[in-house]
């Protein structure tokens, strides 16, 4: 066997990819460096026996080293693989044997033939590995020089190979521990209880969980049946009854209940009530699997028990919760093909659909069926759109209720499509009846007031707490031949066209009626001209501003009245009255100067009998040509017609002058005028006006003062005016009439006028005299005490005020 | 300087006509030819050579300041004032009628006691 040319077989390689392999294949055993293992040095003891040496080993070879798993007659565990024998081994098929160390060119120098334990013989077989990987070597050693015989070859190559298998048993052996305790692993940490059993029920062994959730601990539960010691009987006899029918066999009260849908082909979860150690109930969902062996014999089963309290302690509280919620809450299931459902409905479904939860569980038709038909169509369609866009989803909608009759309803959910494209929505269902029945009402309420302010015959405008105009009538459209539009009150003059009273004078900002109003005034009885399609429409307009309940300011609001036609006909009234009195004046004259003429004699004397009724005639047509006076100044007043001459001027000659020219009057009265203090002042007026009010004040008084009493004309300054007084000690101005004074036409009694021979106009137009002259008109009066009328004008001359 | 004796009267309403002419003449002592229009007046004022002329502000056809400007145009008023007698009593308006040349402006309704008083004054007023 021995050539020449095996001295020069180069050192095998460790670096080629087969020794990368072979070195994984190694690996896989997990063998190096374990234990020693007596199954191993039963080997080597028997290789050292069988072919009578002093040294038998089991050596693998790695990558950097020869280690023994097995040796007999050698101290040394391993040794570097430079110097091994055995990767010369390892490299061929078969065994490798060297007879003679001293005489092999390649070991002639080995430390392990010169030194320790002087190796002279080796021989070794490789150990193959199934898929062919020579791993390490089964070899023999000896001190002296010698061959094995052909028997012994075999021998070894046989034990070799029966160490190999024993490599596969230990690589098993390995595999299965792991298998095991990973599996111990998994049931030890898994969340469910798990109880396995023999086929006839009878518990083998049991996971923490189960003990835990049971209240027993293994060696309590193992050995005994399963369904005798947790189940009920009543419960599995209830259950054995209920899959008799349903799977058409009989089934026994027993473990059967549990196994029986398995032998037809069901994978059954079902919940059941196990008994805890404590004699509690614990509510779990149950699985059931078999177990077979390789041969597919049955072994047992795998019950899995999966805590329902947690669950059922969620379910609670939601019911809970959903009991407290006015309505009802749900989970809707909705396939675009398949059957609607809903896996969850509080119990509020009753009040909102009059059905119950049960009735919900696999349809949704029952629901469906309660609205009321007309709402159907679009119920079903805002949920199909709704589940499409996968948006929020709303509905009102009318139910008909069995107990309650039409109630109005709305529901919210919000749609989250599933993995399989239904969708899942969450959401809730509430009775809004008593707020619709709110909003029906409060519509009608302002449909009517829409109606009421379009039927006004006055405009109504009202703007927000901004000024934005949000209220245009039928009327105030019409007038302004447009709608309400956007801008600011600062435009609403120009924009609307509105004038002061006089139709000419645009109104300033401040002035308009809806702006002063939105500042917190009042406004009452405002008269402006607004241009409607260019005709003036003179209004009266009445402004508030308006408030919450609260008390916040939520804008203003302006009523227009139209006074167009009033005006025309009281314009009509002061033309007719100024022309009648106009015509009235001419004869008035004649009649007047004829009377005159008569009374003075100068036509020749007249008979005493006469006299009386000319003097009659006389007064009366004076009284007459007064009052066509009156109504003329008046009318003048109105129409703005009437000018004054303003004239900075003494107001003591005024005052004396008025004192001359009612002398006379006075006297007829027997009553006596007298000019009191009087500063010296100047007043802006018209002489003449002037004139007339003191003419009016001077005979009124004297006219009203009973015979032989004095009149006091006075004047004092005080705050920059000028009070102007006339006193008189007449009966003064009785309550009921103190309102009526300064009116047209007023007179204390209406006999007054005949007998006192006024017109009743006087102190009307003496009013409007004064205030056109920038002054006030006033009086003081307790009745029987006398009156005092005065006017007050700004005073200017003198600013030093009278004591 | 001549002494007012003839006073020309012009107005449309017959009866302050007459109980004008009656207060002049029967009160003043004057001589009044009362005229019933504005072109009555220009017809006779030349033969009846008046002192004075009063003359009504409304009246229909020619009216008292158009009449002024006519008889204007026919005698020398220089020498004849004329007052006009009116209703109106604005200040403007007399004012108005002063400028065109009437001496002063008598309001109706007049004192037929004071009128002739009145008129002399005016015609009075003239002289200095």
């Amino acid at each position: 066997m021995e050539s020449p040319q095996q001295s020069t077989t180069p050192m095998p390689s460790t670096a080629q990819p087969r020794e990368l392999s072979r070195l994984a294949a190694l690996l896989r055993y997990e063998i190096l460096d374990t234990p020693e293992d007596s199954a191993f040095d039963d080997f080597t003891a028997l290789a050292a026996q069988m072919c009578d040496t002093p040294i038998a080993l089991i050596s693998l070879v790695d990558d950097r080293r020869q280690w023994f798993k097995s040796r007999v007659g050698l101290d040394v565990s391993e040794t570097s693989r430079e110097i091994s024998f055995c990767t010369y081994t390892i490299a061929g098929d078969e065994i490798f044997e060297v007879p003679d160390t001293l005489q092999d060119p390649r070991f002639c120098n080995n430390p392990l033939v010169l030194g320790d334990p002087q190796i002279r013989f080796y021989a070794g077989t490789p150990l193959t590995s199934p898929d062919g990987y020579n791993l390490g070597t089964l070899c023999v050693i000896d001190r002296q020089p010698r061959r094995l015989s052909a028997e012994q070859r075999e021998t070894l190559e046989r034990l070799g190979r029966q160490v190999i298998r024993l490599f596969e048993q230990h690589l098993l052996a390995h595999r299965h521990a792991e298998q095991a305790a990973l599996q111990q692993a998994i049931l030890d940490s898994a969340s469910s209880a798990v109880l396995v059993t023999r086929p006839d029920g009878v518990v083998t062994s049991v996971n923490p969980t189960a003990e835990r959730l049971l209240g027993y601990s293994e060696q309590a539960l193992v050995g005994h049946p399963l369904t005798a010691a947790l189940f009920r009987p009543e419960a599995l006899q209830r259950r054995a009854l209920l899959l008799s029918s349903e799977l058409q066999m009989p089934v026994e009260a027993d473990f059967s209940v549990l196994t029986a849908p398995l032998h037809r082909g069901r994978r059954d979860m079902s919940e059941w009530r196990l008994r805890h150690q404590n004699g509690n109930e614990v509510p779990v969902l149950l699985g059931v699997t078999a177990i077979h062996d390789e041969q597919e014999h049955l072994r047992g089963y795998l019950v899995n028990a999966y805590d329902l309290a947690y669950q059922e302690q969620l379910q609670l509280r939601l019911q809970q919760i959903a009991a407290q919620v006015p309505g009802m809450l749900f989970q809707f299931h909705w396939r675009a093909d398949g059957p609607a459902c809903f896996p969850y409905v509080s119990e509020g479904v009753e009040q909102i659909y009059g059905l119950s939860p049960a009735q919900l569980a696999s349809s949704f038709a029952p629901i469906v069926g309660r609205v009321h038909g007309p709402d159907r169509s679009a119920l079903l369609l805002s949920i199909r759109q709704a589940a499409r866009e996968l948006t929020p989803w709303h509905s009102e909608h009318r139910v008909e209720h069995p107990h309650k009759g039409l109630i109005w309803v709305e529901a919210r959910a919000t749609p989250l499509q599933q993995v399989d494209g239904s969708v899942l929505w969450h959401g809730f269902v509430t009775d809004i009846t008593a707020r619709k029945a709110e909003q029906l009402e409060l519509d009608k309420q302002q449909e009517m007031n829409r109606r009421l302010l379009e039927a006004l015959s006055e405009a109504v405008i009202a703007c927000d707490a901004e000024g934005n105009l949000t209220l245009f009538n039928e009327k105030a459209k019409q007038w302004h031949g447009a709608d309400a539009e956007s801008g600011s009150p600062e435009q609403w003059a120009t924009r609307y066209q509105l004038f002061r009273a006089d139709g000419m004078t645009p109104l300033q900002p401040e002035e308009i009626p809806l702006r002063r109003a939105l500042h917190g005034e009042h406004v009452i009885n405002h008269e402006m001209v607004l241009l409607s399609q260019g005709a003036p429409r003179y209004v009266l307009s009445n402004a508030d501003p308006l408030f919450s309940s609260d008390g916040h300011p939520l804008g203003a609001v302006v009523v227009m009245h139209d006074i167009t036609e009033r005006k025309r006909i009281e314009r009509l009234q002061r033309e007719f009255i100024s022309t009648v009195s106009h015509e009235l004046r001419t004869p008035l004259t004649s009649i007047t100067g004829a009377l005159a003429l008569i009374c003075s004699n100068v036509m020749g004397e007249v008979p005493e009998s006469m006299l009386e009724l000319l003097d009659i005639a006389q007064q009366n047509s004076q009284r007459l040509g007064a009052l066509i006076d009156d109504l003329l100044d008046m009318e003048k007043l109105h129409a703005g017609k009437m000018r004054f001459d303003m004239l900075e001027q003494p107001l003591q000659p005024q005052l004396e002058l008025a004192l001359r020219s009612n002398g006379s009057y006075a006297e007829r009265h027997g009553v006596q005028l007298h000019l009191g203090a009087c500063p010296a002042v100047s007043v802006t007026v018209d002489a003449m006006r002037l004139q007339q009010v003191l003419s009016n004040l001077l005979s009124n008084a004297a006219k009203f003062s009973p015979a032989g009493e004095r009149v006091d004309l006075s004047a004092r300054v005080s705050d920059g005016k000028v009070r102007v007084s006339v006193r008189d000690q007449g009966p003064g101005i009785s309550d009921e009439f103190r309102a009526r004074v300064f009116q047209k036409f007023a007179q204390a009694d209406s006999s007054d006028s005949r007998q006192q021979g006024g017109t009743g106009l006087g102190l009307a137009i003496s009013k409007e005299l004064i205030e056109h002259m920038g002054g006030q008109i006033g009086f003081e009066s307790e009745p029987g005490q006398g009156a005092c009328f005065w006017f007050e004008l700004p005073a200017q001359g003198q600013a030093k005020e009278s004591p | 300087m001549a002494e007012l004796r003839r006073i020309l009267h012009v107005e449309d309403d017959p009866s302050i006509q007459a109980v004008t002419k009656l207060a002049l003449e029967a009160v003043g002592g004057y001589e009044v030819l009362s005229c019933s229009s504005g072109a009555q007046a220009l017809e006779e004022v030349e033969a009846f050579a008046p002192d004075f002329i009063l003359l009504d502000v409304m009246m229909p056809g020619m009216d008292g300041p158009q009449t002024l400007l006519r008889l204007r145009e026919r005698i020398d008023l220089e020498r004849i004032p004329v007052t006009f007698m009116t209703a109106k009593v604005q200040p403007s308006e007399i004012e108005h009628l002063r400028k065109l040349g009437a001496r002063d402006v008598i309001v109706k309704p007049f004192d037929p006691m004071q009128l002739a008083e009145q008129i002399r004054s005016i015609w009075l007023s003239g002289r200095y």
